[in-house]
C-alpha cells in the first residue's frame, strides 16, 4: 500500500488542526521533559545511592576476654552466614595503629595500656539487611557491641523509596495528559473529516485504512513532542551538567554521553507509544468502523 | 442478489417495530422501487442490506453474503459489492468531480492507471465528462447527484442501492436521474431504489414493492405507486 498516501493524509490533517496540534505536541514536549529530567535524576541519584549504600558497613566489636579460639570460631559461624559479603578481622593492634595513623596528636595520651576492643568489619551483599544481621550478632556471647550507621541507613533507604514513589505518581499524571490531549487532537481530527470517513466506510475501505492516518497523525504529535524535548534536555545537559559537577564535587556524579543517549531513545520510544495510544484511544471512541 | 427472510427489527425503545417479518428477493439484473410513506421502514431496509445495523430476527443475504452472521471487520468487503446513492448526494466540497469519483478507487487502494481509465469512463455514463474539474458547488443539484452515482458504481459493484436519490430534485430532473438509474441497470447492475416520488415510479414501470408500517403490502411486477 502507498505510504506517501497515509503520511500526506496524515500531516494535511495536522495542518488543518494547527492549533490543538500544536498544544498537544506542546503538552507530550513537557511530559517528555520533565519525564527525562526525572529520569535523569533517578538515574543520578541511583547512582549515588548504591555508592553509599555499598559503604554501609555492619561493626561487632568483642569482648576483650574473647580467647583467640572463640573469635575463631565466631568468624567461621558469622562468615557462613548467605548475606555476607566480605568480613574482616581487626586485632586490638591493628585497631591501635589505625587509631594512631588517623589521629597522631592523641596517642600520647593512650600510653601502655590498650583500649581499644577488637573486632569485625562486615560488609553485605545487599546493605537492606543491615538491621537483620545487627541483630544477630548483637546475640553472640563474645560481642560487646555492634554498630552500624542506623539512622542514616534507614533515612537514606526511606528517601530513595520516596523519591522513586513520587516521581512515578508524577509520571503517571503527566502521561495521563498527554495521553487525553492526544486523544482530544486525534478527535477532532476525525470530527474534522467526518465526511471523508462516512464516504470510505461507505465504498468499503478496509477499516485500517481508513484509521491508519489518524493513528498516523498522533504518532506524528508524539514523535515531535519526544524531539523537542530532547532537544531541550540535550542542550540542558551540555550547559548545565559541568556546572553541577563543579557545583557538588563531594557526590560520586558520574554522566556519560551514553547515559544522555538511552534517555533520549527512551524518550522517542515514549513519545511514540503515547502518540499511539492517545490516537487509538479516539478511535475506538469516537471513529466506529 | 438479494434475499430477506422472516426479517424483523426493533429498534430500542420502539414498541412497534421498524421491519415485521419481511420476505423478500430480488434477482441478478433486476430494477426493483421500494415504495412507502416516510416511516414504513425503507430506509431501516437500507441499512440492514449495508449492515450498518443488525436485524433483531431473520436472515439477510446480499451478493452471496450472509449479512447477518458477517463478521464485523469483513463489512468492508460486503460495501465493495454495494453502490450507494443518497438523497443530499455526500461529496466532499473541497474535491473536484473527478477526485471525488476517484476517492472511491483510492480508498481501495486502486493504482493510478486504473483510476486514470476507469473514472472518465464512468463520468462519460453519467455525461459529465465535460464537469471533471468543476467542484460540487458549481453544479446543479441533479448533476451532483450524477457525480455520486458515477461514485457508486465506478467500483462495478453488482448491486446499486438509492434511498431518495430524487428527493432534493425537481421533476424533470428526478426523470433524467430516473433514466440514468435505468441505463446502469441495462448494463447489468441490479438496482433497488427506495423513494416515495409517485410520478416517476409510475413512469417506470418496474417491479414495484411496497412498504406499510414495517410490512410488505404489495410485490408486483411493472407495478405502479399504488393507491393511497
Amino acid at each position: 500500500m502507498r505510504v506517501s498516501w497515509f503520511l500526506k493524509e496524515a500531516f494535511i490533517s495536522l495542518r488543518r488542526n494547527l492549533v490543538t496540534s500544536f498544544a498537544a505536541i506542546t503538552a507530550v514536549a513537557l511530559c517528555l521533559f520533565v519525564l527525562g529530567v526525572f529520569g535523569l535524576f533517578i538515574l543520578e541519584v541511583g547512582q549515588i545511592i548504591s555508592s553509599l549504600e555499598s559503604d554501609v558497613e555492619v561493626v561487632a566489636f568483642l569482648k576483650d576476654t574473647a580467647t583467640t579460639q572463640e573469635i575463631n570460631d565466631l568468624q567461621h559461624k558469622i562468615f557462613n552466614w548467605p548475606e555476607i559479603d566480605k568480613m574482616k578481622y581487626v586485632s586490638k593492634e591493628e585497631a591501635l595503629k589505625r587509631f594512631r595513623k588517623e589521629h597522631p596528636d592523641l596517642t600520647q595520651e593512650i600510653g601502655d595500656v590498650n583500649p581499644l576492643p577488637a573486632s569485625f568489619e562486615i560488609q553485605l551483599k545487599d546493605p537492606h539487611d543491615v538491621e537483620k544481621i545487627a541483630k544477630r550478632l548483637e546475640k553472640m556471647e563474645v560481642v560487646e557491641e555492634v554498630k552500624y550507621g542506623k539512622k542514616y541507613v534507614r533515612n537514606l533507604f526511606k528517601l530513595t523509596s520516596t523519591l522513586r514513589r513520587i516521581g512515578l505518581l508524577f509520571i503517571i499524571l503527566l502521561l495521563f495528559v498527554s495521553v487525553t490531549l492526544i486523544a482530544i487532537t486525534i478527535r477532532l481530527a476525525i470530527f474534522a473529516r467526518r465526511q471523508e470517513v462516512a464516504i470510505m466506510r461507505l465504498v468499503g475501505a478496509s477499516n485500517w485504512f481508513i484509521r491508519l492516518p489518524f493513528l498516523l497523525e498522533g504518532m506524528i504529535e508524539g514523535f515531535a513532542g519526544s524531539i523537542l524535548a530532547s532537544i531541550i534536555i540535550y542542550l540542558l545537559w551540555i550547559f548545565f551538567f559541568p556546572w553541577i559537577e563543579k557545583a557538588l564535587p563531594f557526590l560520586p556524579f558520574e554522566m556519560s554521553y551514553i547515559l544522555v543517549f538511552q534517555i533520549i531513545f527512551g524518550l522517542i520510544v515514549f513519545g511514540l507509544t503515547i502518540g499511539a495510544l492517545g490516537s487509538t484511544i479516539a478511535l475506538r471512541r469516537y471513529l466506529k468502523v | 442478489m438479494i434475499l430477506a427472510r422472516n426479517v424483523t427489527k426493533f429498534y430500542p425503545k420502539h414498541d412497534k417495530p421498524a421491519l415485521h417479518n419481511i420476505n423478500l428477493s430480488i434477482s441478478k439484473g433486476e430494477f426493483v422501487f421500494l415504495v412507502g410513506p416516510s416511516g414504513s421502514g425503507k430506509t431501516t431496509f437500507i441499512r440492514l442490506l449495508l449492515r450498518e445495523i443488525l436485524p433483531t430476527s431473520g436472515e439477510i443475504e446480499v451478493a452471496g453474503i450472509d449479512v447477518v452472521r458477517l463478521r464485523s471487520w469483513k463489512i468492508p468487503y460486503l460495501r465493495r459489492n454495494i453502490g450507494c446513492v443518497f438523497q443530499d448526494f455526500k461529496l466532499l466540497p473541497n474535491k473536484t468531480v473527478f477526485e471525488n469519483v476517484a476517492f472511491a478507487l483510492e480508498v481501495l487502494g486502486k493504482p493510478r492507471k486504473i483510476i486514470e481509465v476507469h473514472v472518465p469512463e464512468v463520468l462519460k455514463l453519467v455525461g459529465l465528462e465535460d464537469k471533471a474539474e468543476k467542484f460540487p458547488h458549481e453544479l446543479s443539484g441533479g448533476e451532483q447527484q450524477r457525480v455520486s452515482m458515477a461514485r457508486a458504481i465506478v467500483n462495478r459493484p453488482p448491486l446499486l442501492l438509492a434511498d431518495e436519490p430524487t428527493g432534493n430534485l425537481d421533476p424533470s430532473t428526478s426523470l433524467e436521474i430516473m433514466a440514468l438509474f435505468d441505463r446502469i441497470n441495462r448494463l447489468g447492475t441490479t438496482v433497488l431504489v427506495a423513494t416515495h416520488d409517485r410520478e416517476m415510479v409510475d413512469s417506470m414501470r418496474k417491479r414495484v414493492v411496497a412498504l406499510e408500517n414495517g410490512q410488505i403490502v404489495r410485490d408486483q411486477r411493472r407495478g405502479v405507486y399504488g393507491e393511497g
